[in-house]
């Protein structure tokens, strides 16, 4: 009887002639109808959502309080939410996104009108949150709902700090408090991990991974201009929409630049730091089909649903197996044929190991920030950073731990306040390294993958320990045929000169990083600001970028090639207006002659003189080591100096690579301040890996 | 969080948390939950035979009105609301004593008997709950002698191993108690006055690290101060020492005054007034309803100062009441 009801529910949301998928009414039974804990494991579009919209509604109709749903992917969930609408289950979502609605929320949860509650994990330690709305739903929770549950455990493919804090208050709920986890990818070792955290009454309900109309195939291009010639050349032979996955912001935006260039309906879609990138538009735009293909980073992510996706291109390879099948997984959900196409090149293995390193504060950061906050009552983000020598994204994922292991709380007092607890702190470094070391076994197993020569899905599957893996005889080695795997020599010339060519600019900051002139406005006064700049390429790129390395690192002397370039990039492409009519650079007292010996060299070219007016006055830590705002300026400003007459004209003012910016905005100041024209900043190359992972 | 079935039942039932200010279904006052207990008791259940029991079951099993079950119910149910709220000050370094807990501070439930609150939340070493120790009260505003005998008593405290007992606010407390932390002693703050923030103090941080020292109260963690929580915990301040020592207190009204006058007439344990030339109208006072002098500046040395409490100690003490209730 509940059955038929429940089918009946189903057919209401989703259509008449629709049916329960096998595994869906088990695991609707489980949560609703026994009240015990359940873990889902199924492919992305099975329908999860249907599960704990389905055992919501039966609660509800028992006099249940509503579910609370957690799930750090939220945005991703309107369609859901629309669907679920016409069973009349009323779905709210808290988030600081949506302030203004919040008193409207707590009014429908006081008068018990919320079926469903969603909310991302870090909402579970927020003052507001506990204190003003979860009083409200009359005291009780129906049903707990933990999407994306694979992060329960540590051997998940991502790591979430706040699923620890979802274990514990797990453990602590009674029995009779029905528990559903959902997750599309979790291996034997997590299904068994997660059992493990949430108790043996945890029935696991697991559904088979594959899709019948992916056909994979993997493609060796080491170079990048070779990748782009492919993409340009093979694009054409895909009828309908994709997505081009690729690993840094950076190169989305260059692969967009390209394939423009050459024509295709394109966009490029990541999390970067300008954050001006309307993402709900671009999905828009790019689920009715508008734009054709998005070149995107992971922030492209879970959750995203566009059923006629034809393929799904790699331009550079994931960091593991899980990472992508998720992604190529996106295409070909409701059409009958589509690719998976995975490129790899030799920046790879760089960039992922980057991502390894780079994934947790180290010893030092934990430590510092502690003593920090051990010396207060409670300190925001931007007072910790100008003591603490750490960028802000680090800093960000210490504090994130720490809270989570009891050492920092946070409160809120006009402004986010960090503050240390009574509770004792010991580093977990093995806790750490295990996640490392996986990280890097995951690598592995995706290099393996690239070069085997079986079937392809059958490998993605025995990997994920599907219970069934079975040659698909589609994939490119089943078949024995794909797509090309050569590119014509012209294309690739072209996409060289455009990798030489494409401008990369330098924003000029305008504000003070916080506590360094605490006496000062944190505004740059416009005058003193330096105008738009340009680099020449990324550091280390394919393009010009190993000239860059190995001038500043092996020959202590930048080619004419660079000089050339240099010349050609700013005559012919960048064009500043009103042109400068000297050029100046900052030194180094490690190389001295280094990059006044290139800026003069382009100065000649240029055929304006060149004035060497800025001075070191003392070694500096190398700016790179210099990890946040307040340290790189502090840096700088004790650093360099300007004590001449200068010409009143407009300026190049030239250094090798960028890193923070703040080397350049500071001179700028003091050239400024001197009383020089405008200041056109100019750097051979662009350090990239503050901007890798968005 | 190792919380046994039965404080997880007396949480629900008679904790704030999880609640909004003013709640459709108020948790139990002690006036609401001893007979409750007492009712438990006569049936032979704890109560954790409460957890996961509906309208019904409760009327069937606790014999009450329908509308005393509904109230019940609803607290009972909120358990996923406190698991969340108990993880935040767990993470905070915020735990929960109740009634029901063996660690219980044993001399709440001699004397206090029924007031004995039924939830304590506290930071620190639970341990010092009632350890022997002196306990200091006072205004906040203090004279020369008042503050040199704070200091006095917490420094002797701490350097004889005894626990200073103090409500952790400014003035006589804060005084006494970092005299007494900083001789590396150890102090009790019971305090009226938010627990979240008081801890977020480094210096009462540090002292909790060491396990030098507990604060405890029995409201609500972020609760503020206000008037009527500090007259209710006055008597948590008296109840865990052996010996008290009023320092300062007005004539007739006040929190110290209050206090004072309800610890005399309870005969919970000594109760001195510090004595000398220029003590308040209140001192005074006291000592005529029967406080009995202590003397500025103290007339012997500092380690004998728990001998000399307790040969100068001539009140009667009322029996200590054993009390097995949850």
């Amino acid at each position: 009887m509940n059955k038929d009801h429940t089918l009946k529910l189903l057919r209401k949301m989703i259509g008449e002639d629709k049916d329960f998928r096998p595994g869906q009414w088990e695991a609707v039974e489980t949560v609703a109808i026994k009240k015990q804990r359940a873990l889902v494991v199924q492919r992305t579009g099975w329908g999860k959502s249907l599960v704990y919209f389905l055992a919501t509604k039966l609660l509800r109709e028992k006099g249940s309080g509503p579910t609370l749903l957690i799930s750090p992917l939220l945005s991703l969930m309107r369609n859901q939410i629309e669907m679920a609408g016409r069973i009349g289950i009323r779905a709210f979502t808290i988030n600081s996104a949506n302030k203004t609605e919040w008193a409207g929320i707590e009014e429908a949860l006081a008068k018990n009108e919320c079926d469903i509650m969603l909310i991302s994990p870090e909402r579970l330690n927020n003052e507001h949150f506990l204190k003003e709305i979860l009083p409200k739903i009359s005291g009780r929770i129906g049903l707990f709902v933990v999407d994306e549950a694979h992060c329960i455990s540590d051997w998940g493919h991502d790591f979430r700090p706040d699923y620890r804090r979802i274990i514990r208050i797990l453990q602590m709920l009674p029995k009779g408090v029905p528990v559903l986890g959902t997750t599309a990818t979790a291996n034997d070792r997590v299904v068994k991990d997660v059992q493990t955290q949430l108790g043996p009454g945890l029935s696991v309900h697991r559904g088979p991974l594959t899709r019948e109309s992916l056909r994979l195939q993997n493609i060796r291009l080491s170079n990048q201009c070779e990748r782009l010639a492919w993409l340009a050349e093979n694009l054409p032979k895909f009828k309908g929409s994709g997505i081009i996955y690729c690993l840094t912001v950076a190169d989305t935006e260059r692969v967009t630049g390209w394939l423009k260039k050459k024509g295709f309906s394109v966009e490029a879609y990541h999390a970067g730091n300008d954050g001006n990138m309307d993402r709900s538009a671009l999905e828009q735009a790019f689920l009715s089909n508008e734009t054709k293909i998005l070149v995107a980073t992971v922030a492209l992510g879970m959750g995203f649903d566009k059923p006629d996706i034809d393929f799904v291109i790699h331009f550079q390879r994931p960091g593991s197996v899980v990472a992508y099948y998720q992604q190529v997984g996106r295409a070909g959900r409701a059409v009958e044929k589509s690719y998976g196409i995975l490129l790899s090149g030799i920046e790879d293995d760089q960039i992922q190991n980057y991502f390894i390193e780079s994934a947790f504060p180290s010893l030092q950061v934990f430590q510092d920030i502690l003593r920090v906050l051990e010396q207060s009552e409670g300190l925001s983000l931007y007072e910790i950073l100008a003591k603490v020598n750490t960028s802000r994204s680090m800093a960000e994922k210490a504090l994130k731990l720490l809270e989570v292991d009891g050492a920092v709380g946070q409160t809120y007092d006009k402004k986010v306040l960090y503050f240390r607890t009574p509770n004792a702190w010991r580093p977990d470094i093995e806790r750490i390294n295990r996640v490392q070391d996986l990280r890097r076994s995951e690598l592995m197993q995706m290099q393996d993958y690239v070069d085997h020569k079986g079937c392809l899905m059958q490998f993605l599957l025995s990997a994920l320990d599907d219970p069934n893996p079975a040659p698909c005889g589609r994939c490119a080695n089943c078949v024995g045929r794909g797509l090309p795997a050569q590119v014509d020599q012209k294309m690739v010339d072209e996409a060289e000169c455009f990798l030489k060519s494409d401008q990369i600019i330098i924003q000029p900051r305008i504000r003070w990083p916080f506590g360094l002139f605490p006496d000062l406005k944190r505004n740059i006064p416009l005058e003193y600001q330096n105008d738009n700049g340009r680099s020449l390429c990324y550091y280390g790129d394919a393009g010009w970028g190993n000239l860059v390395r190995s001038g500043k690192y092996q020959d202590n002397h930048f080619c004419d090639e660079l000089v050339n370039a240099s010349v050609h990039l700013i005559r012919d492409i960048w064009q500043p207006d009103p042109f400068p009519t000297w050029v100046t650079a900052i030194p180094s007292t490690r190389h001295p002659n280094l990059v006044p010996d290139f800026a003069r060299r382009l100065a000649a070219s240029l055929q304006i003189p060149f004035y060497p007016v800025i001075h070191r006055i003392q070694e500096a830590p190398e700016q790179k080591m210099m990890q946040n705002s307040s340290m790189q300026s502090r840096n700088v400003i004790n650093t360099i100096r300007i004590d001449q007459k200068i010409s009143n004209g407009p300026v190049f003012l030239v250094d090798d690579i960028i890193d923070s910016g703040w080397t350049l905005t500071m001179a700028g100041y003091l050239l400024k301040k001197q009383g020089s024209g405008q200041v056109y900043p100019f750097t051979l190359a662009q350090a990239t890996n503050r901007n890798a992972n968005g | 969080m190792t919380l046994s079935l039965d404080s997880q039942a007396l949480i629900l039932l008679c904790s704030h948390l999880g609640l909004s200010a003013a709640p459709d279904y108020a948790p139990l006052t002690l006036k609401d939950w001893n007979p409750l207990a007492k009712k438990l008791f006569s049936i032979s259940k704890r109560p954790s035979a409460l957890l996961d029991q509906n309208k019904e079951e409760l009327m069937d099993i606790l014999d009450i009105t329908e509308e005393e079950a509904e109230r019940y119910e609803n607290l009972l149910q909120r358990s996923g609301t406190v698991a969340i709220e108990l993880e935040r000050l767990k993470s905070l370094g915020i735990e929960v004593l109740t009634r029901a807990d063996e660690d219980y501070p044993v001399r709440y439930k001699e004397r206090l008997r029924e007031s004995a609150p039924t939830i304590l939340f506290y930071a620190g070493e639970k341990a010092l709950l009632g350890q022997p120790g002196v306990a200091v009260v006072g205004s906040r505003h203090l004279d020369e002698a008042g503050q040199a005998c704070a200091e006095f008593v917490g420094n002797a405290c701490g350097l004889s191993g005894l626990v200073l007992y103090s409500g952790g606010a400014k003035g006589v407390d804060s005084i006494s108690m970092q005299a007494a932390l900083t001789s590396r002693g150890t102090a009790v703050g019971i305090l009226a006055d938010s627990l979240e923030k008081s801890i977020r103090n480094p210096d009462n941080r540090e002292a909790i690290s060491r396990g030098d020292l507990c604060l405890v109260t029995p409201y609500s963690p972020s609760a503020p101060f206000s008037v009527g929580t500090a007259m209710g915990r006055n008597k948590l301040i008296y109840t865990l020492a052996d010996y008290a020592i009023v320092v300062a207190s007005d004539a007739e009204k006040g929190g110290t005054w209050a206090g004072a006058t309800e610890a005399l007439k309870s005969k919970w344990l000594p109760v001195f007034v510090l004595d000398h030339p220029e003590m308040p109208k209140g001192n005074k006072m006291l000592i005529e309803k029967g406080g009995l002098k202590f003397p500025h500046p103290f007339p012997e040395h500092h380690l004998k100062l728990m001998t000399w409490l307790e040969e100068h100690s001539s009140a009667t003490i009322a029996d200590p009441c054993q009390l097995s209730l949850f």
